[in-house]
């Protein structure tokens, strides 16, 4: 071990951080452009997995916002109903429109296709999530 | 099953809507005296035969009747009823009344007799439905019906092995030849544009343009010779004897067996001047005569020698059916009449003899007359009609066949054979009403031989009458026989049949007939020796072979079993990629002319070098032994066509691939870290060949395929219609 | 361009199908996950390797420029979702399979597929 970095567990808490950060960008960065809710989730997952490496499955776990069959569902749900609002405006079902917002000098796209992304980043996080965790905790027990 | 439900002592008798209230309160079969169901159930076919004959005396014939059936498939339950169904009509009414009343005595000690009443309801309410419908489709669909209440009236004696084979052969082979009769039926119904006879009828120079209408009449053939007992499939016929002889005399002689004729008949006028149609059906008909008039000599069962001899009439049948001009057609209404009145006579006398004898051997019987005198008049008419001796119907359907093949100078070959089969009949006849019932009772019995209940002889004695009846007054049939004659040849408006043949050509014909049948009567022992000793054909004919086929199923099926359901499951794999393979090569190699290998274009160097890393991946995976180091490199692989996306235009599909790659990596090689420390009783790396040549051989060749099936794909013109369809939407 | 592709694919293939003919689970495995590759390669090429722009409208644009075909894009992202999830089913599958019968050769892994005693089907021959 090299004894002037910093041990693990700071280092695995910055990168748990930034993919999460990163994760959000580019689920956020998806309206428009490459990336997107699956690919944003994967990120998630990701700093789960690093997470529970590091310390374990129980307290990667933890640091879910819900419990992973939860979130998984909330995600669905959320998916689903992004699709509503362009019934009222009789369009077909998951129509999705987008509006650009003015901050002053900022101009910011949003549409509803962002919630539906939520929707998939939630899901992804949650069952891929909750399967890795799965997965290291077999392994914590085994050894 | 419906009718074993009949077992069941708490049946209610109501719970049956179908067959209705009279037939289901006799279904039980614990038969109970006094209340005869064969009697009452006679009524129905009476009154129907009643119903029917006033019906053609009132509406003048064609009748038609149409509901909407299937209509998205054109399918419309058609009945359309002319002369030719009327005489089916008459026939299996008439015959169906007769076979009842004879069956109410015949059946009283029968445990099973209520099971065989329903069924002959049921067959007898089929075959009304196939000569009644004009669409093909609903014809075979109660085609196979009679196939069906055939099986389970021969196989009602379940307990017998034999009863059980004979039924099972009858099954296979008029079921499968039911099979071949639907694809002719479809193939002339795509020939023709319609399923409707009488508008195929009316298409007929149309159709005889088509290149496909002999494979169509192939395959109809097919079907009506498996029905009717033709060469080669005539073998299930004798062996049908084994049902009960009210179902032999009604389904196996009178009624189902001439279904395929039937079928044949209403096709004539519409194929008869076709050379094709003429070969086919008079050399069939013509061979089947004569081979089951040869077995007819071999039989010592009255019953299969009946049965051999009702296969060699419906060779006749065919045969005439074959020969082209109206006499023909006018023959083949009067043999059907004919036929039917003297075999129905004559199976009920086999029956008689077993019910009052205990026997149908005709060695064991001879000089019945003292025991049975009423049988023997019974046997004796119907005899004489057989051997077409004159004052009886038999006489003239003699005539009209004679007649039929003098006025088309038919082959010196088929009424040679045509003499021979005669010769045989008159034989038979003979044997029927002299052998059996003249002379003296040599054989030893422990019972005294009984003369059959009034119900036994009736049926009998009413048709042999009826049948001198039409023979002293032939002008009785002309309006049925005309009418059915106009049905099969439409420009034949001949009205009185006894006018239609000379005399004396008939009175030569049969004298010549009842001179061979003596001559083989004599020597019919000899000719049973002589011909158990050359014939040598049972072990290479059709019935041979079908039995052969049978043993061979369950072989194959054991063999293909062995062979395929191993358990292993590489080779499974194994066989489900050799498979693909296979497909994949034989698809590249029939669109040969196609082929335009692309050219080699300029290289583009991202995505060689993702090519690169991929194969480079893929061919260290081959090799690599340890687990961890081969997941690496399948990582490396996956990176590869990540970058490869990445540089075709795809960011979205290289980031999502880049993500679950660098996952699935991360997760399996945790799952490996930890396996490592499982102890595992038996590693098939330790076992498994270095090199496996096969699955490498299989791999390459399937790799191959698909490589060629790109590069070959990427040569055709791109059809974009899709990817612009969504280009667009996605505004 | 396309002849460097159609190669890859078929030695991926070929690779995939020579792993799955393994008698070892966790090579049948990797096998699968290759395999799996080499069908998304083929269903990308499928739809042609025309550009190198990827089918995104611009901001002010109207109708998609000339770029990669969106097609076959939209299907090997379903099927490589699809696949990573078959992937950690089987993945577990195959690790309890191990667990339980303490063998990693598929020889030996016959529960649904017991030896026969009918005399039709072979009975389980001891793998060398």
């Amino acid at each position: 071990m090299i004894s002037w970095l910093p041990p693990a567990e700071v280092f695995v808490r910055v990168l748990y951080a930034m993919l999460l950060f990163a994760s959000l960008w580019i689920l956020w960065r998806g309206q428009n452009a490459p990336g997107g809710g699956f690919i944003g989730g994967l990120m998630a997952v990701a700093a789960s997995a690093a997470y529970a490496l590091v310390f374990d499955a129980g307290s990667a776990l933890r640091r879910l916002p819900l419990e992973p069959v939860r979130l998984a569902a909330c995600g669905v749900l959320l998916a689903l109903l992004s699709g509503l609002p362009a019934l009222l405006n009789g369009l077909p079902y998951l129509t999705h429109r987008g509006v650009t917002l003015s901050f002053g000098v900022v101009e910011l796209p949003v549409s509803t296709v962002i919630l539906f992304d939520l929707g998939i980043y939630l899901c992804v996080w949650g069952v891929f999530g909750g399967y890795c965790l799965a997965l290291v905790r077999a392994i914590e027990e085994e050894s | 099953m419906l009718l074993s439900s009949g077992r069941i002592p708490a049946w209610k008798p109501t719970a049956n809507p179908i067959l209705g209230e009279p037939v289901s309160s006799i279904t039980r079969d614990n038969h109970r005296r006094g209340c005869n169901p064969g009697l009452l159930l006679a009524l129905v076919p009476a009154v129907l035969l009643a119903l029917l004959m006033a019906a053609l005396y009132v509406v003048p014939l064609p009748w038609r009747l149409t509901w909407p059936w299937v209509p998205s498939l054109g399918v419309e339950f058609a009945l359309y009823v002319d002369g030719l169904s009327a005489q089916f009509l008459l026939l299996i009414t008439g015959i169906g009344t007769m076979v009842f009343v004879y069956g109410a005595g015949y059946l009283a000690e029968n445990p099973r007799r209520n099971r065989v009443f329903v069924l002959l309801l049921l067959f007898m309410a089929a075959m009304i439905g196939a000569v009644g419908s004009d669409n093909l489709l609903l014809l075979f669909v109660f085609w196979e019906l009679t196939t069906v209440l055939s099986f389970l009236l021969i196989g009602v004696d379940h307990d017998q092995q034999a009863s059980r084979k004979s039924a099972q052969q009858a099954l296979l082979v008029t079921g499968s030849g039911g099979l071949f009769l639907l694809a002719g039926i479809i193939l002339l119904g795509q020939i023709g544009g319609s399923y409707s006879l009488q508008t195929l009828l009316t298409q007929a120079p149309l159709l005889q343009e088509d290149s496909r209408l002999k494979a169509a009449l192939t395959l109809i053939f097919i079907g009506a010779f498996c029905k009717s007992a033709q060469f080669p499939f005539h073998f299930w016929l004798p062996n049908a004897m084994s049902a009960p002889t009210p179902v032999s005399a009604y389904l196996h002689s009178a009624t189902m067996v001439k279904l395929g004729i039937y079928l044949l008949a209403r096709l004539d006028a519409a194929f008869s001047d076709l050379l094709f149609w003429q070969y086919a059906l008079i050399s069939t008909g013509t061979f089947t005569a004569v081979i089951a008039a040869i077995q007819t000599i071999r039989e010592r069962d009255l019953k299969r020698i009946l049965a051999w001899s009702t296969v060699a009439t419906l060779g006749t049948l065919t045969m005439l059916i074959g020969l082209p001009g109206n006499s023909a057609a006018l023959a083949v209404a009067v043999l059907f009449f004919a036929h039917a009145l003297y075999k129905a006579p004559l199976f009920f006398v086999a029956g008689n003899l077993d019910h009052g004898v205990g026997t149908r051997a005709i060695d064991k019987l001879t000089g019945m007359r003292r025991y049975m005198p009423w049988t023997a008049i019974v046997a004796l008419l119907a005899a004489l009609s057989m051997a077409g001796l004159p004052l009886t119907f038999g006489f003239i359907a003699k005539g009209a066949i004679v007649h039929a093949k003098e006025q088309v100078d038919a082959l010196q070959l088929v009424s040679y054979a045509a003499m021979f089969v005669n010769g045989v009949s008159v034989a038979v006849a003979a044997i029927a009403a002299i052998h059996i019932f003249w002379g003296r009772d040599r054989s030893p019995r422990q019972v005294q031989p009984h003369e059959v209940p009034v119900t036994m002889l009736l049926p009998p004695l009413i048709l042999v009458v009826l049948g001198l009846l039409f023979g002293l007054v032939p002008t009785l049939v002309d309006p049925a026989l005309g009418a059915a004659v106009h049905a099969m040849s439409p420009g034949f408006d001949i009205t009185t049949v006894s006018e239609s043949y000379e005399f004396l050509a008939v009175v030569k014909a049969m004298l010549g007939a009842i001179l061979l049948g003596c001559v083989i009567l004599l020597s019919w022992n000899r000719l049973d020796l002589l011909l158990r000793r050359v014939h040598r054909l049972h072990k290479i004919g059709p019935e041979a072979w079908y039995w052969r086929s049978l043993e061979f199923l369950p072989l194959l099926a054991a063999r293909q079993t062995r062979l395929l359901q191993h358990g292993r499951l590489p080779y499974y794999l194994l066989t489900m990629i050799g498979a693909a393979t296979l497909l994949i090569l034989i698809l590249l190699l029939a669109a040969r002319p196609d082929w335009n290998w692309p050219d080699l274009q300029t290289l583009n160097a991202p995505v060689f070098g993702a090519s690169l890393l991929i194969a480079a991946g893929a061919l260290v995976a081959m090799f690599v032994r340890d687990h961890l180091v081969l997941l690496l490199v399948s990582g490396l692989v996956g990176y590869g066509c990540a970058v490869l996306f990445l540089f075709t235009g795809a960011p979205d599909v290289a980031f999502t691939q880049f993500a679950v790659e660098t996952i699935f990596v991360v997760v399996v090689a945790a799952v490996l870290l930890r396996l490592r420390r499982t102890p595992l009783d038996m590693r098939a790396v330790s076992t498994e060949a270095r090199l496996r040549p096969l699955a490498l051989a299989v791999a390459i060749v399937f790799g191959a395929s698909l490589t060629a099936l790109v590069l070959l794909m990427s040569g055709l013109p791109f059809d974009s219609v899709l990817a612009d369809f969504y280009g667009e939407q996605c505004l | 361009m396309i002849w460097a592709v159609a190669l890859a694919l078929g030695t991926v293939i070929a690779a995939g199908t020579y792993l799955l003919l393994s008698r070892d689970l966790l090579r049948c495995l990797i096998g699968l996950v290759l395999f799996g590759n080499g069908i998304n390669l083929l269903l990308f090429t499928g739809g042609r390797l025309t550009s190198s722009l990827p089918p995104i409208i611009d901001a002010g644009e109207t109708a998609l420029a000339v770029t990669a075909n969106p097609l076959p894009q939209a299907l090997v992202l379903t099927a490589i979702v699809i696949s990573f999830a078959l992937m950690c089913f089987s993945l577990v599958l195959a690790l309890q399979i191990i667990q339980l019968a303490g063998s990693d050769d598929v020889a030996r892994l016959r529960a649904s597929e017991p030896p026969s005693q009918d005399g039709i089907k072979p009975a389980l021959e001891e793998p060398s």
